[in-house]
């Protein structure tokens, strides 16, 4: 049992940390400017490709860094310590749809699309749920129908961030309505200016509109852009999930860790109640509260846990090669989590909280610099948080599956 | 960066899992709890043969040489079995007694089994016990396993005084809410005893071992919960299906799961962090503590609720759990103590 690293990893963390911290960039721009979020985060990936720092996951034979568990772990942690910028418009991309293609495109798909991820050259956005078909994915209705080279796709998607500054979309579509349903499924690269797509941008609950509807109207797909076989698309995105073998999600708790000591210094600097300062006064700080005390406390011990869970399961992969399926404990863990600290922060802030613009968005999800916009962005950061135990298989579905596939109970 | 048990670890817990299972099925725990020293003589004799007390002790004193990984897989295995006696107080005492390099005969015996030793936390606002020098006088707060035959490592705020069996401490055996854990009170009158740690470095670094040692405890009662409500999900049936089938079975079983994980995950790292003298070893002891009372006090409550009816009677071994749960939460800085504490950390910083 060992909870150091080695001499070679400590020398890997310090090239990153000193590489990150003369690269990462600053000023991101504004979450409802997709465009200009587009752009940033296709610069900031570019970069990081030219200094071989792109695709840390990704085999070496396809330009990635090819790292090994330990040093994406190290990657992850001090990407997310120094608050470097999360490229998340181009998550899919790199996260699901790239190495779906390394797992199961063919020479000519591989070759063409690869590459324009890694070097910041497409957005890719994903297809999968449906208005009837979001937890019970296999049940997806949009068809395809073969038709000489193409296929010809009516139906719709939903939930599709980035649809609409996006080249293209990893889609889902019923190849065989006759056959069960998940053996009826084909996996599709659809090019998102293709005729006959219509995009419509769906306003969260937190005002941002990062997620769309797409609508598809006999759109023409060339045959040769399905990956795998026709029909055997579940297994083709199912052999992905857990590409990144638990270490994906690393980053974002580790921000987590970060948001909780931003909550502490908060604490400190609001008045109990939140009313206007009554600066200086040491008595009414919301931190002196034996009650929110314990709280932050609490909190503080659970993401020191959260990290000390992530490295057992680390640990566990290393050992048998195979993506632990501890990973959806620690998701459920995470993502309740998340919703308390954020929950939190609003009980900290007090009436404070009342003053604020759905339409004024703030700056991304990091506090970074914008420290007079510290409000603004904990209650965005607070609506945003009831998506963490929705999206990428909702809280319930991940019970059941810790209760059928971890604990063995009857379906 | 590995918190994955060794081989070396994984056959001590084999071993030590089959010893329990045979010695010490759950009918047995309930007949010796109560009975005391003498009823848990053998099973300590033959403990000791195993060499379950001396595996962080050097070869050169007689034990196995490993470190507190190693006892960490031992007291998840007792916790697991809800064994009683005074396992802690012993593992301890060997410990400290060849930590101190005394060359007397009692680290043999406590090696072989021959004595149990109970130990007394002078450190707790409970006690009135004040040492001087080799001398113990006053009255302890609860004592775990406690008993008439046994020893006594007495832990106070700058010392650790090590008290014989018959030595002169008067044992008062209190009933306990826990029924698989014997509590007593224990008066020294200016009782002598042998100095085995002098120091606050030392108290601090034994006080560190025992809370650690409870949580790796505690986290064999943990997991055992969320087995014993599986199993009963797969087995019991209503509407015609297993209970665990439904959704609101399921998902409790899997929060406990989750809470198992979690608990077993801060225990582990601590552990570790405090094997290496790392330099937040204290924090992760805290961190440790708070998670894995968190999650027995629940986990034991949610197996009660998943036996239903069945739960609730005494007959069932449910609430064993829900009663250790609180005698561990209550040992040796208690989780609202160490939050607490965290949270003055907080307003200094």
């Amino acid at each position: 049992m060992d909870i150091t690293f080695t001499p070679d990893e400590e020398r890997f963390r310090a090239r990153a940390r000193e590489w990150i911290e003369a690269n990462k960039p600053s000023d991101p721009p504004v979450e409802n400017d997709l465009e200009a979020r587009r752009d940033f985060d296709l610069a900031w990936q570019s970069r990081m490709y030219e200094a071989g720092w792109a695709g840390i996951s990704w085999p070496k034979e396809y330009g990635g860094r090819g790292a090994s568990l330990m040093e994406q772990l190290i990657w992850y942690e001090e990407f997310a310590s120094a608050g470097a910028h999360e490229p998340s418009t181009l998550f899919v991309g790199l996260n699901h749809g790239g190495p779906t293609l390394i797992a199961c495109g063919s020479e000519a798909q591989k070759s063409f699309h690869l590459p324009r991820i890694l070097r910041g050259e497409t957005v890719w956005c994903q297809g999968f749920s449906e208005p009837g078909a979001g937890s019970d994915l296999g049940s997806l209705s949009t068809r395809a129908v073969i038709d000489g080279d193409d296929l010809v796709v009516t139906g719709q998607k939903i939930w599709t961030s980035f649809a609409n500054i996006a080249e293209f979309q990893e889609l889902l579509v019923r190849t065989d309505p006759d056959a069960p349903k998940h053996k009826g499924i084909s996996w599709v690269i659809c090019p998102m200016d293709a005729k006959g797509i219509d995009i419509r941008p769906i306003r969260s609950m937190a005002g941002h509109q990062d997620f769309c509807e797409v609508f598809y109207d006999e759109v023409r797909i060339p045959r040769a852009n399905v990956v795998g076989q026709i029909n055997d698309g579940w297994r083709v995105a199912m052999s992905t999930l857990g590409f990144e073998r638990g270490t994906a999600f690393l980053s974002e708790q580790v921000r987590l860790t970060r948001m909780v000591g931003e909550l502490i210094e908060l604490a400190k600097l609001t008045p109990l109640g939140g009313a206007a300062a009554s600066a200086g006064d040491r008595a009414t700080r919301t931190i002196d509260d034996a009650d929110i005390g314990r709280r932050l406390a609490l909190m503080r011990a659970e993401v020191e846990a959260l990290r000390s869970m992530t490295y057992r399961s680390v640990s566990r992969t290393a050992r048998t090669g195979v993506p632990s399926s501890e990973a959806s404990l620690i998701r459920i863990f995470f993502s309740e989590l998340q919703q308390r600290v954020h929950a939190l922060a609003m009980e900290i802030l007090g009436p404070q909280i009342l003053e604020w613009d759905a339409d004024e968005q703030p700056v991304t999800t990091s506090l970074g610099a914008k420290r007079r916009r510290i409000r603004e962005t904990w209650v965005f950061r607070w609506l945003l948080s009831f998506a963490s135990t929705i999206a990428a298989g909702s809280k319930d579905i991940q019970r059941n599956i810790i209760g059928e596939r971890v604990l063995g109970l009857p379906r | 960066m590995d918190l994955m048990l060794t081989p070396d670890q994984e056959a001590i817990q084999a071993s030590v899992r089959s010893f329990l299972d045979g010695e010490l099925p759950m009918a047995r725990v309930r007949a010796i709890a109560q009975a005391g020293a003498k009823e848990l003589a053998p099973l300590w004799r033959a403990a000791g043969e195993l060499g379950f007390f001396g595996l962080a002790v050097p070869e050169a004193s007689g034990g196995a040489g490993y470190s507190i990984t190693e006892e960490m897989v031992l007291f998840e295995e007792l916790g697991r079995a809800l064994a009683p006696g005074p396992w802690l107080g012993s593992v301890l005492a060997s410990h400290a007694l060849a930590t101190a390099g005394s060359s007397n005969d009692e680290l043999a015996r406590v090696l072989a089994g021959e004595l149990q030793v109970a130990v007394v936390d002078a450190t707790s606002s409970a006690s009135s016990i004040v040492v001087r020098g080799n001398e113990v006088s006053g009255e302890s707060g609860y004592v775990a396993g406690a008993d008439a035959g046994t020893a006594f490592l007495v832990v106070a705020p700058s010392s650790v005084v090590y008290v014989a069996a018959g030595g002169g401490a008067q044992v008062d055996r209190r009933p306990s809410m826990d029924p698989t854990r014997a509590i007593a009170v224990v008066r020294f009158a200016g009782v002598r005893g042998l100095v085995v740690a002098d120091g606050r470095d030392a108290v601090t670094a034994l006080l560190r071992r025992a809370a650690l040692l409870s949580c790796a405890e505690a986290v064999g009662g943990i997991q055992r919960t969320v087995d014993m409500s599986v199993e009963y999900g797969k087995v019991r049936k209503q509407f015609d299906k297993p209970i665990g089938s439904f959704q609101a079975v399921k998902h409790r079983c899997a929060d406990m799961a989750v809470r198992a994980e979690v608990a077993r995950s801060a225990t582990t790292y601590a552990i570790v962090s405090a094997r290496d003298g790392a330099a937040d070893q204290d924090f992760q002891v805290s961190v440790a503590k708070i998670l894995a009372s968190g999650a027995y006090v629940q986990n034991a409550a949610d197996n009660v609720q998943n036996h239903g009816g069945m739960g609730f009677t005494w007959e069932c071994d449910a609430h064993l759990f829900v009663k250790r749960a609180r005698s561990f939460e209550t040992a040796f800085g208690s989780r609202l103590a160490r939050l607490d504490q965290l949270a003055a950390s907080f307003r200094e910083a």
